[in-house]
């Protein structure tokens, strides 16, 4: 990264400067000197310091626009200055961003002669939500749940209406919860009612601090409540399955990591492109695509404060439309992802590559995000009379 | 000087012989020192040796290929240049302000004292995500100081200014406290001679007290940047992750993991304990170059 | 006092006025409390206030749900075993450092600063391997029904790992400071080896290992990554507060958060005090 480079150059030479200067400080050469001078070498250091770290802040993404005129197209042929565009993404998606940025580098640079420059940041959906929210200027975010998105327009920092931008209600990749047995399934585990069967123990990632692991909640509840009819019966299914899960793991990879790597537990729920993608880094898998399961349905949006303030609504719009291209979207369903576009959907390869779903429910069905968490997830809601529940 | 079995068994031996050089586990007569060592590495053994052991076992489980791979990456190589920058800023700070604390603390007599010294250990008990979480507090977008920091264009977090912010908050306390004791154990009679004879401040602390409390203030600096490089918690709150401009190697090595690049994550973890084993080193080196101080 | 500064035959390159104004202040003072206002303080008033956004009894509230008061318990007191046996060892392996000469002493020397420089994630994850059951050290108490890893145990494992350094380096450099006279007059007096240890070396060490294991303990009191990872999180059986703290946040509940963080400062504040002030105590009577 250009930009990224030149900050971290001028701090290395400041920090030559005032580590030699540190070295003469040291030397007994400077023993006889009277401690004034030495008040004001050190004074020296401390500015000296303060301007390498103004130098590194200096990581400021430069947007440009061309002679004059907003963000209006400026006709192909005139040299336009690079622009700069940040995505924060939630961890899995990196290998997909990564084989479609460069694509879509060259499609702009061909169309509007105009060079992007990516600053991409990974990491668990709330915690990027949450950097997002505190300052941490993305263009684009591509987070896990639409809750978490939400959360960001809560911060004013998307415009209300966001879900319309985009196609398919601003989702971009999907998937499914999976359950995942033991080489052969022992426990003949099939579906979501195996998992309160006495004897089997059950690792999943914890809700509260793995905003991805509310999903799997939400299927094991959409199961249950549809089983059972009332959710006072759900209730009753899921403390059964809970009183089987002797860890509850922070994130999704240390749920994985819990079963294959720490032999834990007999089965395992998790996202589908968590586990293909494991599997496809050379972890041996079995696993179960349940027919009642849940749309993992994940949103983009453009952060409307960030590009105002940066000048890049424009690149950004166009990245963001260019992910549902089916070029991106084969990318995603490389890596598991189930695409939203139904002609790559209908490839041969990602067709047994994505076992259907006989009965997919919806966020919507449980009536948004917010009723979601107000419901399961909030203190002394349901996950937490569950947790109560269990005796220990 | 003389050979001392300390020992736990009561081994009412022979006087042994007057030589300044340690004991050797070889000697005859010490039965306890072998026991001694023998405990240390089966105790170090258990809960350091075995699981750093396995670091390194799974690093190179598949070979060498993937380590090399990983190092052309330019993400680990702005990894490794981002954890440099921010010890080699941190330390020298640190530094300036563990030897000033150290010497208000040990030269003078005042009530609250232990309440100073209390205050000081405060970064070793604040959880790391607390840190990271206090400093998005001050200086976040709806911090203390956020609308007068987005005024003004200054990034501080979620840019290398918070991130050293959050380094040296977790590294603070280790100069300090590793040089008090020694500052305590040394005794002010050498200082006091010093200034009869009318030595200034300064040339009392270049030349009697820094030779005196070397040791202290080197094992002082070898943690100090450990720690330093090898934070993950406080930093990664505040930091955002920006490949290549935010993301430390701990950091890194966090992503890697999270991508199942399992052996790349678990070599770059072997790079940061090397880096913190060379200062020791270094240390080493510096010790047999200088006269090891003879009692 | 600190003398002000006393150069009277040597030429002077300042003028008095600059040495007046500094000399009023020790300059050590100064750097020492601008540094911890800024960088210490003003963090910790930030989270204060923060955490007292909310009116008190909903404080007391979120700070005293049974989950979080056993979470502190399980917390210090786990800490304060980790410290502990720490205090024994370490010393031990700071002994065996300084006094005797064998083969792997350089390696011994360098392994132990190992916890410090391991991200403590990288800890927690190699930790949780090898302490499984199917780990190298798992498997070998897992026969006799002992589970490690995935339990307290684990997490009194993964706190002994990461304090392990701060009491070996801290009574490092006073053992090497120790002056041999005093114990080659105990010598000379008839004293056993034992006896020695006892009444001429242990006590000039005391306040070393007691800053060592004061040190350990809040570190490991506020141990998050390898902590994490290495636990099964559940309630009431090996939940510590750092992660108790984390899910509050990952619940965008600020307040939450640092309420707790304030409770836990607190205690930890007061168990460094406690033990600061020991220390002190047996400096002057020990």
């Amino acid at each position: 990264m250009g930009s990224g480079q030149h900050p971290l150059k001028k701090s290395t030479s400041a920090i030559a400067a005032i580590a030699s200067l540190f070295k003469n400080i040291f030397s007994h050469k400077w023993g006889q000197k009277n401690w004034g001078r030495k008040f004001v070498s050190l004074f020296l250091v401390g500015a000296l310091i303060s301007v390498a770290i103004a130098a590194c802040s200096d990581t400021k993404p430069t947007a440009t626009t061309t002679n004059g005129s907003a963000t209006q197209q400026a006709p192909t042929g005139a040299l336009k200055k690079d622009v700069e565009l940040t995505l924060v993404s939630f961890a899995v998606t990196k290998k997909a961003h990564e084989a479609i940025i460069p694509k879509f580098v060259e499609k702009w640079q061909k169309e509007q002669n105009q060079k992007v420059i990516f600053s991409q940041s990974y990491g668990g959906s709330g915690s990027q939500t949450r950097a997002v929210i505190d300052g941490l200027e993305a263009d684009i975010v591509h987070l896990a749940l639409a809750g978490d998105t939400s959360k960001i327009e809560k911060a004013g920092l998307i415009e209300k209406g966001w879900e319309k931008e985009a196609p398919n209600e601003a989702i971009v990749s999907k998937s499914v919860a999976v359950l995942v047995t033991r080489e052969g399934n022992p426990k003949n585990i099939k579906e979501w009612s195996d998992l309160e069967k006495d004897g089997i123990s059950v690792i999943t990632a914890d809700p509260k601090t793995s905003g991805v692991a509310r999903w799997n909640f939400l299927a094991l509840w959409n199961a249950a409540a549809k089983k059972g009819s009332s959710d006072a019966k759900a209730q009753e299914a899921l403390v059964k399955v809970f009183k089987n899960v002797p860890i509850l793991t922070k994130d999704a990879r240390e749920a994985s990591d819990a079963f294959f790597k720490q032999g834990q537990g007999d089965a395992l729920i998790n996202y589908e492109n968590e586990i293909i993608l494991a599997s496809q880094k050379g972890q041996k898998v079995t696993y179960v695509v349940p027919d009642v399961n849940i749309s993992i349905d994940n949103p983009i949006a453009v952060v409307d404060k960030n590009v105002a303030k940066h000048g890049t609504k424009e690149v950004a719009e166009a990245f963001v439309k260019f992910l549902y291209t089916p070029e991106a979207q084969t990318e995603f369903a490389k890596l598991g992802f189930r695409p939203v576009d139904e002609s790559v959907a209908k490839e041969k390869k990602f067709v047994e590559q994505f076992p259907a779903v006989k009965e997919l429910a919806t966020v919507k069905d449980f009536g948004g995000w917010n009723e979601i968490d107000k419901k399961f997830f909030a203190k002394e809601a349901i996950f937490d009379q569950i947790q109560s529940q269990i005796k220990r | 000087m003389a050979n001392l079995n300390s020992s736990l068994n009561n081994f009412e031996g022979d006087r042994p012989q007057n030589s300044p050089e340690p004991i050797k586990s070889t000697d005859k007569k010490s039965l306890a020192p072998a026991i001694l060592i023998a405990i240390a590495f089966l105790y170090l053994g258990l809960v350091l040796l075995l699981p750093a052991a396995n670091v390194f076992v799974t690093a190179f489980s598949k070979g060498f290929a993937p380590i090399l791979e990983a190092i052309k990456q330019p993400d680990f190589q702005n990894a490794i240049k981002l954890t440099f920058t921010l010890a080699i800023i941190a330390l020298p700070l640190n530094t300036i302000f563990g030897l000033s604390a150290a010497w208000a603390i040990a030269r003078n007599k005042f009530p609250g004292k232990s309440l100073l010294l209390s205050i000081i250990d405060l970064p070793f008990s604040i959880s790391p995500v607390v840190a990271g979480l206090m400093i998005v507090l001050l200086y976040g977008r709806v911090g203390w100081f956020g609308s007068w920091l987005e005024t003004n264009d200054i990034k501080i977090v979620f840019a290398f200014p918070g991130m050293l912010l959050a380094t040296i908050f977790v590294s603070m306390p280790f100069i300090a406290r590793e040089v008090i004791p020694v500052l305590d154990e040394m005794g002010t009679d050498q200082e006091e001679a010093a200034r009869t004879l009318g030595a200034s401040d300064w040339q009392i602390f270049w030349k009697i007290v820094i030779p005196n409390i070397r040791w202290g203030l080197l094992y002082g600096l070898v943690l100090t940047n450990a720690r330093a490089m090898g934070e993950f918690g406080a930093v990664s709150v505040v930091s955002g992750n920006i490949a290549n401009k935010t993301q430390s190697l701990p950091l890194f090595v966090e992503e890697s993991y999270k991508q199942y690049e399992t052996e790349v994550a678990y070599s770059a973890a072997v790079l940061l304990a090397l880096l913190a084993v060379v200062t020791l080193i270094l240390k080493e080196i510096l010790e047999r170059k200088t006269n090891k101080k003879q009692s | 006092m600190t003398t002000p500064p006393f150069t009277p035959e040597k030429p002077r390159s300042q003028p008095n006025a600059f040495l007046k104004i500094f000399s009023k202040i020790p300059w050590t003072w100064v750097i020492t409390f601008v540094y911890l206002a800024f960088l210490l303080i003003l963090p910790i008033i930030a989270m204060l206030v923060k955490a007292s956004s909310e009116p008190f009894e909903s404080f007391w509230k979120t700070a005293t749900t049974p989950e979080a008061l056993s979470s502190y318990e399980i917390t210090f007191v786990t800490a304060a075993a980790a410290a502990a046996v720490n205090g024994v060892f370490g010393t031990l392996i700071a002994w065996v450092i300084v006094r005797y000469d064998f083969f792997g002493k350089r390696f011994l020397e360098a392994v132990v600063d190992l916890p410090f420089a391991l991200p403590t994630s990288v800890a927690g994850l190699t930790l949780a391997t090898v302490y499984s059951e199917q780990g190298w050290i798992g498997s070998l108490f897992a026969s006799s029904g002992f589970k490690i890893a995935f339990t307290r145990l684990g997490v009194w494992i993964a706190m002994m790992f990461i304090s392990l350094p701060f009491i070996v380096r801290t009574v490092q450099p006073v053992l090497t400071e120790l002056e041999k006279e005093v114990e080659e007059a105990a010598w000379s007096l008839g004293a056993s080896k034992f006896q020695t240890f006892i009444q001429v070396i242990l006590p000039p060490l005391t306040p070393a290992i007691l800053t060592g294991v004061a040190l350990g303990f809040s570190r490991a009191v506020g141990e998050y990554g390898s902590t994490v990872i290495i636990a099964s999180n559940t309630p009431f059986k090996d939940l510590i507060t750092p992660v108790l703290i984390f899910q509050s946040l990952e619940r965008y509940d600020y307040v939450g958060a640092t309420v707790i963080g304030v409770v836990m400062l607190g205690i930890s504040f007061v168990s460094l005090l406690a033990i600061n002030l020991l220390q002190a105590w047996s400096k002057r009577y020990g």
